[in-house]
């Protein structure tokens, strides 16, 4: 899981190793990437709504 | 390394032409209110973080292109990545970013906020003059540009204000925040005055928010930044921003006369004042399409002198300057001018250039016909 959700960070940022890149594609399973995708995103819209309802404060 | 040493020479020496640059008119100016200030420093720190930033970037780059040439026996390096240099270059980046955001949405904020204003002037962009307007204190103006054609047309010398003076400039008291509303009667026009730092769109239907408070008494020039048509340079913004006192007493002058107006419209007036009443609204408001003897530009601004359709028939020519003429570059002067204004100038195209129909049209009868 720990392994999924810091693939998923480092497509965020848009770097990744390229032997890290492999093993996920070679063992993972693409529904946890994709549910894991959808939770961060949203995750990250709230942190991001809740800086700019702070700093509007 | 000498070439990076180059480089940097360069960008220190721009740092010592960007006061020239300034004093030459080519940097936004730094403006007489707080806001504008703000805005200027922000602007400032932005772009010398993106000098700071191209000197580092092209300074490696020639740096290597130049050391590690071919012809110096260098060797490609193949290799399919770096893992912390991807890392790094995104998130300096990143944080270069976040740097620049943060102060600049905090001055975004002070900009969104108009609340707190003692003042509300209404702004409207009309083709192609501006229309001032002071809430709750019955005081309104058109403001055009004063210009002489002359000058435009190149038999005059030009004056020293050529295309940036009006009749009538918007005048505000300085140590106030003063809230304008804008809005447009016709096409997108844009109230500019880089003194003030505020360029906001005028939008017809829409009403849009800004505000000033100036710190220095003096008189600020602008244009309209969005081309609005053919006179779109001749809408020249002129602001006289006066002491407190002064302005408060230039208010309650402008009250009075408003309310002196307004008693004329009861009173009878006679052809000669019509007349001369008539030819200055002509001058300002209906010149710059009908053109100044009244010849018109046809097809689209039709000449007024001789127009057999508009002296034969009276009430077509009032209906046709309070309402407009729809689909057509003929606007309505129902809350351009008043009924005094109003009668004066039908009255002044009607007797005018050889239009000699005598007749006199009377302020009373234009202002019942506005209720109506």
């Amino acid at each position: 899981m720990w392994g999924v959700i810091k693939s998923v960070l480092a497509a965020f940022l848009g770097v990744q190793k390229d032997q890290q890149r492999r093993a996920d594609f070679e063992h993972g399973s693409a529904a946890a990437f994709i549910v894991v995708g959808v939770v961060m995103t949203a995750v990250l819209v709230g942190v991001i709504a809740m800086v700019a309802i702070l700093a509007a404060r | 390394m000498r070439t990076l040493l180059v480089w940097l020479a360069g960008g220190l020496s721009l740092v010592g032409s960007s006061q020239a640059a300034l004093a030459s008119g080519w940097n936004m100016p730094v403006g007489v209110t707080d806001l504008s200030r703000e805005i200027y420093t922000l602007h400032m720190a932005i772009f010398w973080i993106c000098v700071v930033i191209g000197v580092i970037v092209f300074g490696v780059m020639f740096y290597s292109l130049i050391r590690y040439r071919h012809s110096k026996g260098a060797k490609a390096a193949n290799f399919h990545e770096n893992t912390t240099v991807e890392i790094l270059w995104t998130a300096v980046p990143l944080l270069i970013l976040i740097g620049m955001a943060v102060p600049a949405t905090a001055t975004l904020q002070k900009i969104y906020d108009p609340s707190d204003a003692e003042l509300d002037v209404m702004i409207t962009g009309q083709q192609w003059r501006w229309r001032y307007e002071y809430l709750g204190e019955d005081v309104a103006f058109n403001s055009n540009m004063s210009t002489p054609r002359a000058q435009i047309r190149g038999e005059e010398e030009r004056g020293e204000n050529y295309l940036l003076e009006v009749d009538e400039p918007l005048v505000l008291p300085i140590n106030r925040k003063v809230r304008f509303l804008f809005t447009s009667d016709d096409v997108i026009h844009a109230w500019w005055v880089p003194d003030f730092a505020v360029k906001q769109d005028t939008i017809p239907g829409f009403i849009t928010e800004n505000w000033v408070n100036i710190n220095e008494p003096g008189i600020y020039r602008g244009q309209c930044a969005e081309l609005c048509g053919v006179d779109h340079g001749f809408m020249p913004i002129v602001v006289h921003a006066m002491e407190e006192d002064d302005f408060d007493t230039w208010l309650a002058e402008r009250q009075e006369a408003a309310a002196e107006e307004a008693l004329g419209v009861d009173r009878e007036w006679e052809m000669d004042e019509l007349m001369e009443r008539g030819e200055s609204v002509y001058g300002s408001i209906c010149s710059s399409c009908h053109q100044p003897e009244g010849q018109g530009s046809p097809p689209a601004f039709p000449a007024l002198a001789g127009n057999e359709e508009m002296l034969a028939d009276i009430e077509w020519h009032k209906d046709t300057i309070i309402n407009g003429v729809s689909g057509t570059a003929m606007p309505s002067f129902r809350t351009t001018l008043n009924p005094v204004e109003l009668a004066a100038v039908i009255t002044y195209t009607r007797n005018a250039w050889g239009n000699d129909t005598g007749d006199a049209v009377q302020p009373s009868e234009i202002a019942e016909r506005l209720e109506r």
